[in-house]
């Protein structure tokens, strides 16, 4: 059967459906195409759903905060709530030899304008009773807050069909036809798709799309790891809580594969989410296990371990699932791709958001759709170009 | 909304039968892990054992295909809820 659409995007996460959402806003003709039989089946599936602006360094931080900005309105804007909160993040160390990464964080940035505050660790046991007695200080932001991200991924969809997108699940690319310079069908394993462009939003599997079009795009599979607790009652003052580990390893590759600590090398870096359900989500980990999304008993001793230190109220409290996920990470500087290529010319990248995946999404939809229908984009993403791979392609 | 107690179908999130058939039609789901992922339903305490059949038996009656034919839900460990401070334990055998 032959299809036309303005747009095909290949991936229903969270970044596809954004993407998606936000053509569809502009009038155009969408049609996303999902390998699996339903949306957010990777990275968007398998997360805690939160954004911690004081994590982000520029350029990512230039996207994180209009993200932000989007996020705090979207269940209005498309319809249906996401369960957004407003929930601020703490990043707290149960080590000493941290403390001065924390003071020269907290200098760094209140110079990008983020609004934080050092708090001992006493004060903050006075402020959330639930924190450990190991807890040596923390940094409070304000700003970030935490989301359902299927109900983000869903949510996008939700309005992006009532706008016209189609959606075919259960199908695979199976090829991408071209003529000199552009593309001009999609051929999935049921049909053809005429168009005007390609949205590579593959997730962890872009680099297979890529190669489709005879392009090398730097993402492999990163897996992270997570605990699901049974319900608590809410904690008082911090729902999203992260190691200070965050600052000095978790975004670091080359701190974690040359560590001698086995936990780090595991990429354990602690990351506590207190869902409005009241369940806790227990990250973080990130390690190569080519596209496979099993638990290993090692990760998860690791993340309970870290995680009794910090909240030792957690130890008794009975964990009810495991579950692994695979983010698309660039392996080269892991930094997003944002992008839209000179051959074939209509050929757009937007993968590649490791960890940032839901933090992003929003921006990274309507900037893509900016790309798309209009000649300039609303902020810069020169830094996320695809001509920064000079010497793989 | 008050909730009629025979009317629920995950007895440990409170997910009624009503609440499945509503995001089933709204967003267009298929399988039994995108009902549980929207409305909860199999989320809870057991994770689905007491509820997943239920759940496929509504999705085949929205979707108009047979039970057989439904893509079960993941199951993922634990197999019963296991504390923390037990996962956290270094097991006798390894060094």
């Amino acid at each position: 059967m032959n299809r036309i659409a303005d747009v095909v995007v290949v991936g229903g996460g969270i970044i596809g459906c954004s993407v998606a959402y936000y053509l569809a806003k502009k009038g155009v003709k969408v049609i996303v195409i999902e390998k699996k039989k339903g949306l957010s089946f990777g990275a968007s599936g398998a997360n805690q759903g939160g954004c911690a602006l004081q994590l982000f360094h520029p350029p990512i931080l230039e996207l994180a905060r209009p993200s932000l900005e989007i996020y705090r309105n979207l269940s209005q804007e498309i319809g249906y709530d996401v369960d957004y909160e407003n929930t601020g993040s703490l990043v707290c160390s149960v080590d000493e030899e941290q403390y001065p990464d924390m003071q020269k964080h907290v200098e760094k940035k209140r110079r990008q304008g983020i609004n934080v505050q050092l708090i001992e660790g006493d004060r903050l046991r006075e402020l959330e009773p639930t924190l450990g007695g190991d807890v040596v200080a923390g940094v409070e932001e304000q700003e970030g807050g935490i989301m359902n991200p299927f109900k983000v991924n869903y949510g996008f969809a939700y309005a992006a069909r009532k706008l016209g997108t189609e959606f075919f699940l259960s199908r695979e690319v199976k090829k991408i036809e071209r003529d000199k310079n552009r593309i001009t069908s999609v051929v999935t394993d049921r049909e053809k798709i005429g168009t005007n462009f390609v949205v590579n939003a593959a997730g962890a599997w872009a680099s297979q799309i890529g190669k489709m079009v005879g392009i090398s795009i730097p993402v492999r599979p990163r897996r992270g790891q997570i605990i699901v607790t049974e319900r608590l009652p809410l904690n008082k003052r911090w729902r999203y809580i992260l190691d200070a580990d965050y600052l000095t390893t978790a975004f670091d590759l080359a701190a974690v594969e040359k560590s001698e600590d086995p936990r780090i090398r595991l990429g354990v870096a602690g990351s506590y989410v207190q869902e409005n359900t009241g369940n806790w989500t227990i990250g973080s980990s990130r390690d190569f296990a080519d596209y496979t999304t099993r638990v290993t008993m090692q990760t998860i001793r690791y993340l309970a371990k870290r995680a009794a230190r910090f909240m030792p109220k957690l130890k008794s409290v009975n964990s009810i699932r495991l579950f692994a996920g695979l983010r698309p990470f660039c392996y080269v500087d892991g930094l997003p791709i944002l992008s839209r290529l000179n051959s074939p010319r209509n050929f757009v990248i937007a993968t590649g958001h490791a960890g940032e995946g839901v933090t992003l999404a929003p921006i990274t939809g309507k900037l893509i759709s900016e790309l798309i229908t209009e000649k300039t984009t609303s902020i810069s993403i020169d830094a996320f170009a695809f001509s920064r791979f000079k010497g793989l392609n | 909304m008050h909730k009629r107690v025979h009317d629920i179908i995950c007895r440990c999130e409170e997910i009624t039968e009503r609440e499945i058939r509503g995001a089933i039609r709204q967003f267009n789901l298929r399988t039994a892990d995108e009902v549980k992922r929207l409305t909860r339903a199999g989320m809870g305490l057991c994770q689905g054992r007491t509820c997943a059949l239920l759940v496929e038996k509504i999705i085949s009656e929205e979707t108009n295909r047979k039970v057989s034919e439904i893509f079960p839900s993941s199951t993922r460990p634990p197999v019963r809820p296991i504390k923390i401070e037990f996962l956290a334990k270094k097991e006798e055998k390894e060094s």
